[in-house]
């Protein structure tokens, strides 16, 4: 296990372990905006994901230069920067309609919001 | 960077950020809770930047973490932290 | 009780199937295909220095296009819902130090936001970045004042010339090399300079605006109190 092969593996640690804590917290938590919070959060750890999944160690930046050799894949990177504009329109329509029901039913409470039950 | 380097950053950098991100889902008041989120969002920058992603590392620090962290805040002022 | 057993199964099984996606312990060496070929040709075909920008803007044109559609449903549906439904109250004066703040300092804000778009196919940066960085200086405004500058009206003009811009320059590609969002309607240039990369600086600029724009009245609906729009 050189620092090399932990290095690469710790990255894609901390990505997977934010998708499963927000995946969590959108499961068990009841106030809205922090259902809101928890999907950030899993959207972040997938935003980190894409990338490491380009990644190599040793390859530098995608900018080309002239002492540039190698460099890393710039396709997941670019996807990734849809990926996050995309997350923080998610983010506004989440907060606003969680404010719009929250206003309705009188509690920031999931359990109290009942007119979204079938 | 010699590789134990990169080794610790990215794995203190890590572990920060999944203390933290259950910490946002627990603590009692909301507002702690959006903060810890911008806190995570600006860690997740720092690891783009391990992964040589410049590009992704500038956009996520300027819209993952100023806008996301506006509009929580927003949504918070108009219905109010929790007990 | 039921309610939290589901949940944990439910997140047990969903990091089973993440966590066994992943292949053996070993380093990957070499890049997939595609990534390989955009680092080969990349400067030759579309004349951008930043690998990035030439694939979001050149090589897949048609998702930033798509992107910016999804960004403008996403505004549009906040601030209508805002208008509609004003949820906003009478904001609280700043403090002398946010004041002063909000004086001086969107101006370098505001010029480094354009440094960034401009510069989106020399460096790090692009028009999401650099329209990002604009609408945080108008907040900074907002925050320093209790109204809001500008008015909602100039704000939806330059949102909509952005995109019918960014439009038009497809369907120049269109008329002239049969193909939309052609990056070669304007000559290459040499790689390096800020004028070169074809049409890449101009649909950056027109990014930019509409990103920059879009944030700016979706920050300006949080302060609506009902009456206009």
């Amino acid at each position: 296990m050189t620092a090399e092969v932990i290095f690469y593996w710790s990255l894609s640690v901390t990505a997977l372990g934010l998708i499963i804590i927000g995946i969590w917290g959108v499961l068990s938590r009841k106030n809205i905006l922090r259902i809101a919070l928890a999907f950030t959060l899993a959207d972040t750890g997938v935003n980190l994901l894409l990338v490491w999944s380009g990644f190599a160690p040793g390859r530098s930046a995608p900018i080309v230069d002239s002492s540039v050799t190698s460099m890393v894949d710039p396709l997941p990177q670019a996807l990734v920067l849809t990926s996050i504009v995309i997350g923080v329109a998610v983010a506004a329509l989440f907060v606003v309609v969680g404010v719009l029901a929250a206003r309705k039913s009188g509690s920031s409470d999931v359990r109290r919001m009942k007119e979204l039950r079938w | 960077m010699n590789p134990s380097l990169l080794a610790a950053a990215s794995i203190g950098t890590g572990l920060m950020m999944l203390i933290a991100a259950i910490a946002a889902l627990t603590v009692k008041k909301l507002i702690s809770a959006i903060i810890i989120v911008g806190f995570v969002s600006l860690s997740s920058s720092v690891l783009f930047l391990l992964m040589n992603a410049p590009d992704v590392a500038i956009t996520e620090a300027s819209i993952g973490a100023a806008a996301s962290t506006v509009i929580f805040l927003w949504g918070r002022g108009r219905i109010g932290g929790e007990e | 009780m039921i309610r939290s057993i589901v949940g944990l199964i439910i997140v047990l099984t969903l990091s089973a199937v993440v966590i066994s996606v992943i292949p053996d312990l070993s380093v990957p060496v070499d890049l997939p295909r595609t990534g390989q070929y955009y680092t080969e040709h990349g400067v030759e075909d579309t004349g951008s220095v930043n690998l990035v920008t030439s694939v979001v803007v050149a090589y897949r044109g048609l998702d930033t296009l798509g992107e910016v559609v999804v960004l403008f449903s996403a505004s549009t549906a906040v601030v209508l819902i805002l208008t509609l439904i004003p949820v906003g109250s009478d904001p609280t004066p700043p403090s002398s130090i946010v004041a002063l703040t909000a004086r001086v300092l969107p101006a370098a804000v505001v010029l480094f936001g354009a440094y960034v778009i401009t510069h989106g196919h020399l460096s790090p940066g692009g028009g999401f970045p650099g329209g990002a960085i604009v609408a945080s200086a108008f907040l900074l405004v907002m925050l320093g004042s209790s109204s809001v500058p500008g008015s909602s009206k100039f704000l939806a003009s330059i949102e909509s010339l952005a995109g019918v811009t960014f439009g038009l320059l497809g369907f120049w590609g269109m008329m002239v090399f049969g193909q939309f969002l052609n990056n070669l309607v304007i000559p290459q240039g040499s790689p390096g300079k800020i004028v070169s990369a074809g049409i890449i600086p101009l649909v950056s600029l027109a990014i930019g605006a509409k990103v920059a724009s879009e944030l700016s009245s979706v920050f300006a609906s949080y302060r609506n109190k009902g009456g206009e729009a």
